[in-house]
Parts: C-alpha cells; sequence; structure tokens
C-alpha cells in the first residue's frame, strides 16, 4: 500500500467505504454464525480495520495476498477474543505497546489535554508515527515550506508532547508517594 | 537544530532502530554515563504510547463516520438489507 494514497480523511474513506463493501457481508455472516448481532458484528468490524490500516500503513507493511482471508482473520481473532472469552467491552488491545504501568492511569488525562492543548501538533505526529507518511506529504499536509521545516517541527512537537508526559508523571509520582 | 532537538531525534532513531549499529553502541554507552538519559528515554517511548492511543482514536472516528454513511445515505440501502438480511436468517 502507498500511503500516499491515504493521506487526507477523504482518501481515508474511500478506502474505508470500499473495505466495508468488500468484507462486511463475509465478517457478517461469521458474527452471525457465531450467533452474535449485527451491532457486534459492526463493533468487531470497526476494530479489525483499525487493525488493518496499522498494518497497511506501517513501516513494516508486508503483502497480503488475500486480502479478503486476512481480514476474516483479524474479524475471528477478535471475535474469540472479546465475546467467546466474555469480555465484550474490552477496548482494542495495544499489545505492541510498551508503556510503563505506572503512567498507563495518567495517559488518558494527559491525551485529553493534548487533544485540546496541542492538537496540531498530535496531528502531526500522526501522520509520522501511525500514518506513516513521507517527510514531503506532511510538509505539503502541513504547510510547512520544505522537508526541513516539517522535520524540525515534528521534533519540536515530540519535545512539547514528551514534556507534558514528563510533567504529568512527575505529578503522577508526587500524588502515589 | 537546537541540542535539545537533537537528543530528541537521537532517542527517536534509536527506539526506532533507525541507527547505525555503531551509533547505537555508543548510544547505550552514553545511557551509562548520562543519568538523565534513561528517563527521557521513558518519557519518549510514553509519548509514542499516546500518539499511538490519540492516533487509533481517531482512525476508529473516521471508521465509525464511514459505517454512519453507509447506514444512512440512500445509495447503499440495498447493500445494508443485504447485510440485515444475514442476520434475519440466524
Amino acid at each position: 500500500m502507498n500511503n500516499n494514497k491515504l493521506s487526507t480523511v477523504k482518501q481515508r474513506e474511500a478506502f474505508f467505504m470500499a473495505l466495508y463493501k468488500k468484507a462486511f457481508p463475509i465478517v457478517a455472516r461469521y458474527v452471525a454464525r457465531m450467533g452474535g448481532s449485527l451491532e457486534e458484528a459492526q463493533d468487531i468490524f470497526q476494530d479489525m480495520l483499525v487493525i488493518y490500516y496499522e498494518k497497511v500503513a506501517s513501516a513494516q507493511a508486508e503483502i497480503i495476498v488475500n486480502e479478503k482471508a486476512y481480514l476474516l482473520g483479524i474479524a475471528k481473532k477478535l471475535w474469540v477474543r472479546r465475546y467467546k472469552a466474555g469480555l465484550k467491552n474490552q477496548p482494542l488491545n495495544d499489545f505492541d505497546i510498551e508503556v510503563i504501568p505506572d503512567e498507563q492511569l495518567a495517559n488518558g488525562k494527559i491525551l485529553h489535554y493534548l487533544e485540546t492543548a496541542g492538537k496540531k501538533c498530535m496531528e502531526l505526529l500522526k501522520a509520522y508515527y501511525y500514518d506513516g507518511l513521507p517527510v514531503s506529504n506532511v510538509a505539503t499536509l502541513f504547510g510547512y515550506s520544505g522537508t526541513h521545516s516539517a522535520t524540525v517541527a515534528k521534533y519540536k512537537c515530540l519535545e512539547k508532547v514528551r514534556e507534558t508526559v514528563k510533567q504529568n508523571s512527575l505529578n503522577y509520582a508526587d500524588f502515589i508517594e | 537544530m537546537r541540542t535539545s532537538l537533537n537528543n530528541i531525534k537521537t532517542i527517536d532513531d534509536y527506539l526506532l532502530g533507525n541507527m547505525a549499529p555503531g551509533d547505537a553502541l555508543l548510544f547505550e554507552a552514553n545511557m551509562l554515563l548520562n543519568s538523565d538519559l534513561p528517563d527521557d528515554m521513558k518519557h519518549q517511548q510514553n509519548t509514542y504510547a499516546i500518539i499511538r492511543q490519540y492516533s487509533s482514536q481517531k482512525i476508529k472516528a473516521e471508521i465509525v463516520a464511514v459505517q454512519k454513511i453507509l447506514a444512512t445515505a440512500p445509495q447503499h440501502r440495498g447493500f445494508m438489507h443485504r447485510i440485515a438480511d444475514i442476520f434475519k436468517k440466524h
């Protein structure tokens, strides 16, 4: 997958819409066969698309030969994990993320703060680290004059968010002591 | 770039595996000498986790918006009926 094709909300909308048309019927049939409802199929499908998007956006994206089978495979795993185990409300698992346990609780608070106070930075960092967009693309999307300015902006944003994380972790340490 | 940004970049390169093996060794040795570095690394790792959490929430919201279009737009009515039929049969 060329990440340039998933740079904007509009492009991603078309991407997700195509996947709904292509794979939602087979996932729905599977969930129905397992005794699930339409709402449950929709929940599973949403989480499956997040996982699939992360896969295609990542630097280590592999070539997926049979997309439908691959998507159904993810959906089956999600169903087994979240429904068969009776953990219907378990959020998407972030197994790959290394979070310092003591700070996990504080993350929700930081996130809320960053969504308002640091939205532009978070969007820029999302484009780099999550959407995996090339720097030239990020420069154009965010209105920077060139790749150097965009790169410097990335590190400035990273510094700003890291400082927030650090301050919050210090407050949290004070709180638990 | 100013020094603090270069430090951020160095940790970024190291944590994301974009550092040459020789430089990585040097960085690890520096970690033993510089007492602030392990903490900076920990905070930066947590920063990546927060970026990912923020981003996956945004992507999920975009997906939910697509699902809403499917459920409400007239041109997708036939498709949604076929989906609803799957659940009527079970």
